[in-house]
């Protein structure tokens, strides 16, 4: 599974894109995260390998940017593994370890349209990278 | 009497075994395990002492400074290091650094505890001072930089440190909250809970047997010492406090580090480890206690109130364990204070110990068993939601707009709370919104309540109550109750009344 980031701008937004590729396209996609409003908005969703270069380019097509997110970065020398983090995140990307460690899973994680661990890092080493 | 008959030892005799390098030092964790597989007796034959630590937030931590005298000398009013303005306690150049001053600049993001952390570090910070100026004292204004190289004393000086235990945080409401125990969902998304458990400190010495005034410690990765119990001390209740004193110059930034709690402020994080020497059998069994034997409560953080619900009680083998059940709801639980690095100042004790870099104290007196934490005397009332609430008007969903713009005529109110058959808030509806069905021709109620209904709770200070409509922009709060049963209204209009009373 793949995951790509979907922002929709304030002219596309009011169309019903997403259904329109699954259609169009056949394919499967599992939305993660979606935050919308009238201006615009995000949408994070999880894609089959095989699928992708299809989906993104009828995404494109209509009018939306994709790119595949780089999500958060954590600065290990900054995190001292209190583990503030680890109850907040909503798709359980964030576990302690054997050795109490906190370790983050870049796979799970759904990066800038959740940021919800983001202001809670007590030494501020969570970093969220915004796509351009 | 031979070594094996022995039921007693003295820290005497264990300080000499620590010079002759001969001392058996365990950390808590290895000697709870030590205890369950060989028992009591062996326990105490063949430890002497036990390293316990704790690694978390600690607000009530500061620094003590001296700055030597500047030419001209300056009598200091008030000061700032890095922008974040100091205390000035004393005499002329004495400074104390709370951890939780803020930045000016950035308030939420550095302040004292991120200063203290910088000045263990080695690194410079710059002073700003002013004065009135005395014939003494001159100088009015200053400008240097300084590093702790500089200092002729530099203290951490922290007057509430290592809590025995802490409470589990909560937030039942249906706002994100941030509070000293950090980002807290709603609807009980997530809990986080402090202190080390069944390593920590004051937890394998819950009756002062060993720990007392004067005991040498493991304190920012240098030595300290403990100078009496700390502010809010309540040993009874399982919630006791410690004052510390140590040489902040000989302290490691591993182990002391600025904190920032976004909407709350700022803290400093910093490692506290205690060596318990064991001293009797009692001492062996003081010092098994596990995780599963400690308890505390959660507590509803979205209460702004004193007195906050408690929902449940929990064991800290259930904290650890990373998922609580409150109210048949499972909640991830996080720990705000570092377990790792806690183990690791136990270990580091353990090290300084075996290699006779470290030897114990015994206290010069005991810290009090019996003090209580109490309540603030206040002799000004403040104003609560239940004080000015009044009755809401109401309406059913099946209603027609029309009935619905009558009663706001007849009972000349500008919103009517929608609610179900049991009294339950469903909605909201305003004078403009009725208008607005008006122009647009909307007939049915359900196309124009508001149904996301920002809320007011009857405990909640009338304070916090206008801050939440002015933050929305709204002019009216439904009260209700844990089961959203509606109890009043409170709006901006009752807010301005009892203000100009």
């Amino acid at each position: 599974m793949t995951r790509i980031l979907v922002r929709l701008n304030g002219i596309v937004v009011s169309e019903p894109i997403v259904s329109e590729v699954i259609l169009e396209n056949k394919v499967l996609v599992a939305i993660l995260a979606a935050h919308i409003n009238s201006k615009g908005g995000e949408i994070v969703l999880e894609v089959l390998e095989d699928d992708v270069d299809k989906i993104v380019s009828a995404f494109r097509q209509k009018g939306a940017t994709v790119t595949v997110p780089k999500l958060i970065e954590v600065d290990t020398n900054r995190c001292f593994s209190c583990g503030s983090c680890v109850a907040l995140c909503p798709v359980e990307a964030i576990n302690v370890a054997e050795d109490l460690s906190i370790e983050f899973n870049k796979e799970k994680c759904i990066g800038s349209a959740c940021n919800i661990c983001v202001d809670a890092c007590p030494f501020r080493a969570i970093n969220s990278i915004r796509q351009l | 009497m031979s070594n094996h008959d022995q039921k007693t030892r003295t820290i005497e005799e264990i300080n000499q075994k620590i010079i002759k390098g001969d001392a058996q030092v365990l950390t808590a964790e290895e000697m709870k395990k030590l205890v369950e597989s060989s028992g009591v007796e062996v326990a105490f034959k063949e430890v002497d002492v036990v390293t316990t630590g704790t690694f978390g937030a600690m607000c009530s931590s500061g620094a003590v400074i001296n700055l030597g005298h500047s030419d001209p000398p300056i009598k200091i009013q008030r000061a700032w290091l890095n922008d974040v303005e100091v205390c000035h306690p004393g005499a002329a150049a004495d400074l104390f650094i709370g951890a939780t001053n803020a930045c000016e600049k950035k308030p939420f993001e550095y302040g004292g505890g991120h200063i203290i952390q910088e000045l263990v570090s080695g690194n410079e910070v710059e002073l700003r001072a002013t004065a009135y100026g005395t014939d003494c004292y001159p100088r009015t204004a200053l400008n240097t930089n300084i590093t702790k190289d500089d200092l002729n004393q530099f203290f951490l000086l922290n007057f509430r440190n290592c809590y025995q235990r802490y409470n589990c945080a909560i937030n039942c409401s249906d706002e994100t909250i941030y509070t000293y125990m950090s980002k807290l969902l709603p609807r009980m998304r997530n809990a986080t809970f402090s202190g080390a458990g069944e390593i920590s400190p004051l937890m394998n010495d819950p009756n002062y047997e060993t720990i007392g005034f004067g005991t040498k410690i493991f304190l920012g990765g240098g030595q300290g010492y403990i100078i009496g119990e700390g502010t809010q001390h309540s040993p009874k209740n399982f919630n006791g406090t410690l004052m510390v004193k140590g040489d902040a110059k000989k302290m490691s930034p591993e182990f002391l580090q600025g904190a920032a709690f976004t909407r709350y402020g700022t803290s400093l994080y910093v490692g506290l480890g205690i060596p318990i020497p064991i001293l009797n059998e009692g001492l062996v069994r003081k010092t098994a206690i596990r995780d599963t034997e400690i308890f505390t409560d959660v507590i509803d953080y979205s209460v702004m109130r004193r007195d906050r619900t408690k929902l449940k009680q929990v064991s800290y083998a259930e904290l650890k364990s990373g998922s609580i059940t409150v109210n048949d709801k499972r909640v991830r639980v996080s720990s705000l204070s570092s377990l790792k690095m806690a183990k690791k100042v136990a270990q580091t004790l353990k090290n300084w110990i075996s290699e006779n870099q470290f030897t114990l104290t015994a206290p010069i007196e005991r810290l009090p068993l019996d003090t209580v934490f109490k309540p603030m005397r206040q002799t000004h009332e403040i104003s609560f939601v239940s004080t000015v609430m009044q009755s809401a008007v109401t309406c059913m969903e099946n209603e027609e707009i029309r009935a619905i713009a009558e009663r706001i005529v007849t009972k000349s109110v500008n919103h009517i709370v929608v609610i179900n058959g049991d009294g339950k808030l469903l909605g909201i509806v305003t004078s403009w919104d009725i208008t607005r069905a008006m122009a647009e021709g909307k007939k049915a109620l359900v196309d124009i309540e508001t149904r996301k209904v920002i809320t007011a709770n009857p405990d909640e200070p009338l304070e916090s109550a206008s801050k939440r409509m002015a933050h929305h922009n709204i002019s009216a709060l439904p009260v209700i109750d844990s089961e959203r049963k509606v109890l009043g209204i409170v709006t901006s209009e009752d807010v301005s009344k009892l203000l100009g009373r």
